[in-house]
């Protein structure tokens, strides 16, 4: 009877064990050496700055409670906040004044990942700093003692945009002192991102849309206030030159008429009207491809100047 | 005849009465445009003793005779590996304790075989959501300060150099380290990804197995090899290399954007030699301040030089928003680098002038120095180097023969291709002109440029030790330099020849005209409205013409008929009186 138990218990732990083993393994680091003023460090690359098991900082007369908190810092701990990459298990800690705050910090990930406080006293906390690092799966712990005042202090990683990207958490001393920032769940950015819809167009082809979109309105030079779309007024040069042509080409073209082609038959007349008609328009062809030619090597400098 | 006269008085009066009636004006006076933000010329702060030839944990120093020489701690850290030298000389360093851990002399020559790299992936210039500004900042030069990922050695502790400061640490910089192994080592080269994007790292030319032996993918290639390293992940890439050379690696993730993102650096393997420590990483480029044994029989110095070229509208995505989601969009579906042009061009990570405090090639009198370029642009490159022809030993890491290598004073090379040069200092009007501070630089003309403005881009200079002072600054004999240390300059606000042709400022800027183009975009817009806007006017008065003609002719047939109109007129009147 007894050896069955003992049989099922073994079981049971053995298939425990390879479930853990499946687990990647929290490494301790709990060996470090201490370099003094708080600083300890291993050659894994665990890491405390700061640490303050007994010092009472100004005002406090005794430590007024002793406090362990845990924090998991991870990939997999952004997944609640979409727009981060990275996060600690919890965002925001309140402890009373004069606390003894142990934080086991534990890093889920094979790579670095920081618990790290500023803004303390500098003459107890050397660059005013609380720091707990390493390189996970594994485990660092550290200790201080937080001063009287009332005070939020920023808590964060500081590997180049892990703080950024989601790793950002506030110690609230007391009452505290106001929030910062962009914290997840907790405070908004100061700095929005604009989500609006992909401006799939180059910005070159935004560019060219308005220049575009002017030419046909200004064509149009009908306008009540007698100026043009176009902005130009109706009584200008170009329309007295036209009045001069007008009045002095009618005469010389009715005078052609008479000459060449009075008297001949419909047919011819309108062959010759087709003939001048075609050659203004080679003309205004050709006209209109000079002037696009220009056009698309103003475009050409837009866009070189938008790359 | 008389209606041919008349026709030409009548245009007479026009011209006469259109023409203006002309004053003398005078043009607006020149106007100095003030330097007032210009640095140094080298405030790296540095403790002189850097400079000096040193000997730190047993590890020979060479001399850097530069404004910013590496820390000596960190050669000798990275010649020993952090697992050798002492507590305190690891402190003098930014490195993670497990960084590079050198070990096991398994052919008993006296140097370590078991060569273990840790790299992270650290963005520079970044976005923040809390402040306008970017963290950790690096500047190319003067105020120009775009976004990059780059390799790193494992750090601890700050990104930055103080809580007070944004300034990136120093080992948080462009390019990538150079990474350097003795030939035949076992390396293990760990890349933990800090980033928040997919990374790899692909070995390009050095040996390396396509499978490791636990049956990895070793190749860094997504597609064929193995799946990318994702954010918060690390892997392992095993090498024995069997051929020394000067390589390359660099990120295979999207490689179009991560490599001029920053992702490459040059790999040089060392040949074999007894008691050779090398130095694993060099971080910036430059100076190799503990050559190989190889590299010290047959020379005096060894530079690296990796040049790399960088679009800003590609540079400013991961700044423009935090999500990484609107980065990844930015990056992967909007950007289009077929459409894509380069605006800065840097040596060793900075342009001219910083390239002076950093990557002077610093030489003396009958030397040989040993020159590794790597062409780290998008575009090929034609390296010139003033008053020298080197010669062409090597190309992409494979030794050129003796009897065939070429001399020249161009050198050609495509993207990504290396080039190992030897530079004579021997003053036979051959390899070399002689003792003075001589530029060196990519000869396509816009490489010298920032953004357009020149002089800028990968310029740097071979300066003989004579005309360097204690602080390695150069004794140029030409203009003064301050207008390159200024922000102003580079935001295009400075008439660079305004006090030069004399004194009263005949090539400055004009009062009233503003400085000279401001930004890219402005200018874009005020072209766009320019076309536009003189198009309506052409068609306007073309308009005009029209009506005018058409107006013209009415009048005629209104005079032609005038008996008529007059009759109808009359008929009209009567008719109205009538009723």
């Amino acid at each position: 009877m007894n050896t069955k138990i003992i049989l099922a218990l073994g079981l049971v732990l053995s298939a425990g064990s390879a479930i853990a083993a499946e687990e990647p393994q929290i490494i301790e680091h709990n060996q470090m050496m201490d370099h003094g003023d708080g600083h300890l460090m291993d050659m894994e690359g665990g890491m405390v700055m700061g640490q303050n098991k007994d010092k009472l900082p100004a005002g406090c007369d005794r430590v007024s409670e002793d406090v362990q908190i845990t924090v998991h810092a991870g990939r997999k701990y952004s997944k609640s906040f979409p727009g981060t990459m990275f996060g600690f298990d919890k965002h925001e800690w309140r402890v009373k004044p004069c606390t003894r705050l142990t934080v086991h910090f534990i890093n889920d990930d094979p790579v670095r990942h920081q618990w790290m406080m500023h803004g303390l006293p500098k003459f107890m906390y050397d660059k005013g700093m609380f720091h707990l690092e390493v390189t996970g799966p594994a485990k660092v712990s550290g200790t201080l003692i937080l001063p009287l005042e009332d005070r939020t202090y920023l808590v964060h990683c500081d590997i180049a945009q892990h703080m950024e990207k989601g790793m950002k958490g506030q110690l609230v001393v007391g009452k505290g002192s106001g929030t910062f920032p962009s914290i997840p769940g907790v405070t908004d950015p100061a700095i929005f991102d604009n989500y609006g819809p992909v401006q799939a167009a180059p910005e070159t082809a935004a560019v060219s849309v308005p220049a575009l979109a002017a030419a046909p309105s200004s064509a149009e030079p009908v306008a009540g206030n007698g100026q043009t779309a176009g902005g130009a007024p109706l009584f200008s040069g170009s329309l007295v030159i036209g009045f001069v042509a007008g009045v002095f080409g009618a005469p010389m073209a009715y005078g052609y008429y008479n000459r060449r082609l009075k008297g001949r038959p419909l047919g011819e007349i309108l062959g010759a009207v087709a003939a001048a008609l075609k050659g203004f328009a080679c003309r205004l062809n050709a006209l209109l491809r000079w002037l696009y030619r220009r056009f698309k090597e103003g475009q050409r400098y837009l866009s070189k100047d938008k790359n | 005849m008389q209606s041919k006269s008349l026709a030409l008085v009548f245009t007479c009066a026009v011209l006469g009465f259109v023409q203006p009636v002309s004053a003398v004006t005078t043009n607006p006076a020149t106007e100095k445009v003030t330097i007032d933000d210009a640095e140094p010329f080298c405030n790296s702060g540095v403790p002189p003793e850097w400079r000096d030839a040193q000997v730190v944990e047993g590890v020979n120093i060479e001399e850097s005779r530069i404004c910013n020489p590496d820390n000596p701690a960190d050669i000798a850290a990275f010649v020993k590996g952090t697992n050798n030298v002492s507590m305190q000389t690891l402190m003098d360093t930014n490195l993670a304790a497990d960084a590079l851990t050198l070990t096991n002399d398994m052919d008993g020559d006296g140097d370590p075989d078991h060569i273990i790299i840790k790299l992270e992936i650290m963005e520079l210039n970044g976005h923040s959501p809390d402040f306008p500004g970017v963290v950790p900042t690096f500047d190319i030069a003067p105020g120009i300060q775009p976004s990059f990922w780059v390799f790193t050695p494992k750090t601890r502790d700050m990104s930055t150099k103080s809580f007070a400061s944004a300034e990136a640490n120093p080992m948080l910089r462009l390019p990538a380290p150079v990474i350097r192994v003795e030939q035949g080592d076992v390396v293990w080269l760990v890349v933990e990804n800090t980033h928040y994007f997919p990374h790899s790292i692909h070995l390009h030319g050095v040996d390396h197995p396509y499978m490791d032996h636990s049956g990895e993918g070793n190749d860094g290639v997504g597609q064929t090899s193995q799946m990318d390293i994702m954010p918060g992940q690390s892997k392992t890439y095993v090498i024995k290399p069997r051929q020394a050379g000067t390589m390359y690696y660099h990120c295979h993730v999207q490689p179009h954007t991560h490599i001029p993102m920053g992702l490459a650096g040059l790999f040089v393997v060392e040949e074999n030699r007894p008691n050779n420590w090398v130095q694993t990483f060099n971080v910036g480029a430059g100076q190799v301040r503990h050559p190989s044994v190889a590299v010290k029989e047959r020379y005096a110095r060894e530079y690296d030089l990796h040049f790399q070229s960088i679009d800003k509208e590609l540079h400013r995505m991961p700044q423009a928003a935090n999500d990484p989601r609107l980065i990844a969009r930015a990056m992967n579906q909007e950007y289009d680098i077929t459409d894509a042009t380069d605006d800065y061009f840097v040596l060793n990570g900075r342009s001219f002038p910083y390239t002076m405090r950093e990557s002077l090639v610093v030489v003396q009198p009958n030397e040989k120095i040993k020159l590794r370029v790597l062409n780290g642009h998008t575009d090929p490159m034609a390296l010139h180097i003033h008053g020298h022809k080197a010669t062409e030993t090597h190309y992409d890491g494979v030794e050129h023969p003796p009897a065939s290598r070429v001399t020249r004073d161009v050198y050609s090379l495509a993207p990504a291709q290396r080039l190992d040069l030897e530079l004579n200092t021997t003053d036979d009007g051959l390899h070399s002109f002689g003792s003075g501070l001589w530029m060196f630089h990519d000869h396509t003309e816009r490489a010298f440029t920032t953004d357009g403005v020149g002089e800028g881009g990968s310029i740097s200079l071979v300066a003989y030790k004579d005309y360097l002072d204690d602080k390695g600054t150069p004794k140029t004999h030409g203009m003064d330099l301050s207008h390159y240390f200024s922000k102003k300059f580079w935001q295009r606000k400075i008439p660079i020849w305004q006090n030069w042709a004399d004194d009263w400022g005949s090539l400055g800027a004009p009062a009233g005209s503003g400085s000279a183009a401001p930004a890219s975009a402005t200018a874009s817009a005020v072209s766009a409205a320019t076309p536009s806007s003189g198009g309506a006017a052409a068609s306007g008065s073309f308009g005009n013409l029209l009506i005018g003609l058409f107006l013209g002719i009415l009048a005629y047939i209104g005079f032609v008929n005038r008996a008529f109109l007059q009759t109808q007129a009359g008929r009209l009147i009567n008719r109205q009186q009538g009723n």
